[in-house]
């Protein structure tokens, strides 16, 4: 006879969170909507500038958000198959963009059985490559393979330190504009510039508020375990010009204050160490992941991914806007940029170490990994480690890996400290 | 100077870049690095320096991998290890466009790892359909000519920059004309003898490369023509490369007929329109570029379409995709090209390239397998 074990009730989650998931329900909800009534649907890359649809009132979706969420509920598998073996994809372009690519392919072939949540085949795209050129390739194989047409604003690569040059921007300009008209044409509707000016004023309230509840995180110990930041990002990755955004972000806020009011956390056991999470998460491990660190007392109390959002210009204001967007991206800036920013970001957060994910998908992430090593080493005097892994491909992570990884960040953190 | 000689000579170039470069330096002359794929190579010309490409080279590196991932291309792998070894050592500087993320990621390794190499990036514009994307191109040129004039501490004149584009469409209607010629001649113009004669203009000046042309088309036009009646490749791809594998296509008598690769004919196939200004010219080729999987275009298969024109018009009957590993941009249109190819009739055959791999077995089956259909 074997022992049933009894099963763990559920934890409720926080109201914020409820509400996060209330949210991304129904900005599906409305694009399935849209599919019925023979509307335009859109998908787009991560941080593209979302104040024009935003502003058309045309739905879209994020192909990004989605494969993470798929990914993190280990769906993905078959996509990525799908996309390997009958389209012959091979297998080192990024895997985000192969589960997209096989799962739009299973549907336009009638082949996808509900999986969740599930994405209504779009009528146009959206292309922003701030976050790296495979985007590109991407919405070109999804263009041809859908007969769809991509809206697409060029970000251009930051290979400078400096500020960019005025001649940049107007480019960046020039193609907010032109888009805008284009799709003026393409939803037969006209641009309301007043309503473009609330959407740019929402979603600077959005990441504002986003930032401060970041910087929250400084709190020693951590009144959130950082992991937890990743449930959050939907909301600007998704809904950063929505006001339903503030009311979330508004009552996250409250938790954690209340948290810190009652010197509560998130992080579950004591926080020993604090690190900076450098990459995109493991969406398949992140449990396996996230229980590892709270094994050894590790808060990952920062990473540098769920800022990728901060697109900071004045609302009225489109060579700041057009610049915001060419420097938004980790992947728009060149190493010695990103990794100021990471090493002042360490400081600001008392991080003990850096623990960092070689992400077999984000070349250019793995570029800023190997070269910014010396400059954090350098600047910071911290332990750095790495591990393999990736997004969403379940080949190339290994736990036993990332645990020994983790206790030789740990065994030197615990130097550090002179042994405690 | 005899075919053979002059085949001889561009076998010596193709094979012989550090040489070159030695040679360069000791007569005095500057030479710049000229990553792939699009340099404005005419900049350097007008300057008075070499612009010398730098595609890597067989090595197993190992210095490299401080600075980069193992998932990066052999080329750039391989350029950054010669770089950090000092085989590079002499350029003035080089010259890096920034067209796909392991671009993004090696101007910061190439920085952090040959600290006494100057690094002059530059970003082509992608949404090439909108209006201010020349515009911003001839800006971004302009700011290479004032970097490079920086380095170099001469000035760059308006006039020799006409000069060196002029000369630059000159070598682009030589090689067009010579890739025409060489069809009556594949017994002549081998695999690896195409190869050569088409990577030999990354290593030596413009001015000299012309005239190795002239010379080459000179004695081709002499020789009857060939009826060749083996089969026939069109190459696609970054590199067909290492010379092993060329020699396996002679061995079964498949010729090369025409080529997209990105090392030979994708530098010639587009020319600078001539303008007022030469920065306006300069921009001007980019804008033009066809069938390249570095470059965006607004029609999704324009790059099927532009490989299965060109096949059809020298008659392959084939396309040998070239897959460089690693090069995401390629990877990509990989499925597409292949689905294509096999709705128009053309068998597609596709090699996996890296520099840092010796192994050829796969390879040769599936040539074997090809030479035997």
């Amino acid at each position: 006879m074997t022992e049933q074990k009894a099963e763990k009730p559920k934890r409720e989650l926080p109201l914020s969170r409820q509400l996060v998931n209330k949210q991304t329900e129904d900005v599906y909800a409305s694009a399935w909507a849209a599919k019925e009534k023979g509307e335009s649907i859109g998908w787009s890359t991560a941080i593209f500038p979302q104040e024009l649809c935003e502003t058309f009132d045309v739905p879209v979706l994020y192909p990004e958000n989605n494969a993470a969420s798929i990914s993190a509920r280990h769906f993905g598998n078959q996509f990525i198959e799908h996309a390997e073996g009958e389209m012959k994809y091979p297998i080192n372009i990024c895997s985000y963009a192969r589960l997209n690519m096989g799962m739009a392919d299973m549907m336009k072939n009638g082949k996808f059985e509900g999986v969740e949540p599930a994405m209504p085949l779009p009528t146009f795209l959206c292309l922003a490559n701030n976050s790296c050129t495979q985007l590109m390739k991407w919405y070109e194989n999804l263009s041809e393979n859908l007969s769809i047409p991509i809206f697409f604003v060029d970000c251009l690569f930051n290979y400078n330190e400096e500020e960019p040059d005025a001649y940049k921007n107007k480019y960046v300009r020039s193609q907010i504009e032109n888009n805008i008209a284009a799709m003026e044409k393409f939803f037969n509707k006209k641009f309301d510039w007043n309503r473009f000016l609330e959407v740019q004023r929402i979603s600077q309230v959005n990441r504002k508020l986003f930032n401060e509840i970041v910087a929250l995180n400084t709190r020693m110990p951590a009144p959130l375990d950082g992991f937890d930041l990743f449930n959050y990002m939907s909301c600007l990755v998704i809904c950063r010009g929505k006001e339903s955004t503030t009311e979330i972000l508004k009552q996250l806020k409250k938790e954690v204050e209340e948290h810190i009011a009652n010197g509560t956390s998130t992080f579950r056991g004591t926080e020993e160490y604090r690190v900076h999470w450098e990459g995109i998460a493991c969406w398949p491990n992140l449990g396996f992941n996230l229980k590892t660190l709270r094994k050894y007392g590790v808060n990952a109390v920062m990473n540098g991914y769920v800022t990728a959002w901060d697109v900071a210009y004045e609302p009225g204001d489109l060579n700041g806007m057009a610049k915001a967007y060419q420097c938004s991206s980790t992947n728009s800036f060149s190493t010695p940029s990103i990794m100021d920013m990471r090493s002042k970001s360490m400081k600001k957060f008392a991080c003990d170490g850096m623990l960092c994910h070689v992400n077999r998908s984000c070349k250019l992430m793995s570029f800023h990994i190997f070269t910014g090593r010396d400059i954090i080493e350098a600047r910071n005097k911290i332990p750095i480690v790495n591990f393999d892994g990736d997004q969403s491909d379940t080949r190339v992570f290994s736990e036993a890996q990332f645990e020994n990884r983790l206790q030789g960040l740990v065994e030197v953190m615990k130097e550090n400290k002179g042994g405690k | 100077m005899s075919l053979t000689d002059i085949l001889e000579q561009f076998a010596y170039i193709a094979n012989n870049p550090n040489a070159i470069l030695k040679k360069y330096i000791e007569e005095g002359k500057d030479v710049i690095g000229c990553f792939p794929i699009y340099t404005p190579k005419p900049i350097i010309d007008a300057a008075g320096a070499v612009p010398m490409g730098l595609w890597g080279g067989r090595i197993t590196p190992t210095f490299a991998g401080k600075y980069s991932p193992v998932f990066t291309c052999s080329i750039m792998r391989s350029c950054l290890e010669l770089g950090m070894t000092g085989r590079y050592d002499g350029l003035k500087a080089v010259i890096m466009p920034i067209l796909c993320d392991t671009f993004r990621g090696m101007s910061s390794s190439w920085r952090a790892g040959v600290t006494d190499i100057p690094l002059i990036a530059l970003v082509h514009p992608q949404n090439r359909t909108d209006l201010g994307a020349q515009d911003f191109l001839a800006q971004e040129y302009l700011s290479v000519k004032l970097r490079l004039e920086k380095i170099l501490n001469r000035e760059i004149t308006d006039e020799s920059l006409h000069e060196s584009i002029k000369k630059y469409n000159y070598q682009n209607a030589l090689v067009m004309k010579f890739s025409k010629l060489a069809l009556n001649h594949l017994d002549v113009i081998k695999p690896l003898v195409r190869h050569y004669i088409l990577k030999s203009a990354q290593f030596i000046s413009v001015d000299e490369h012309i005239r190795l042309m002239e010379n080459l088309i000179e004695e081709l036009e002499k020789l009857p023509e060939h009826v060749w009646s083996g089969k026939r490749a069109y190459f696609i791809g970054i590199t067909a490369e290492p010379d092993e594998l060329l020699q396996l296509f002679d061995k079964y008598n498949i010729a090369i007929v025409g080529d997209n690769l990105a090392q030979e004919s994708r530098q010639f196939r587009t020319d600078y329109e001539i303008c007022e200004t030469p920065f306006w010219s300069l921009s001007s080729q980019w804008m033009h570029i066809e069938g390249c999987s570095t470059v965006h275009d607004e029609n999704a298969d324009m790059l099927e379409k532009f490989i299965i024109k060109e096949a059809k018009e020298c008659a392959a009957d084939s396309v040998v995709d070239c897959l460089m590993r690693f090069c995401d941009v390629e990877e990509y249109d990989y499925p597409d090209i292949a689905k294509c190819c096999e709705e128009e009739g053309l068998y597609c055959l596709c090699l996996e390239i890296d520099q840092s791999s010796e192994d050829n077995g796969q390879t040769l089956t599936k040539i074997q397998s090809y030479s035997e259909l």
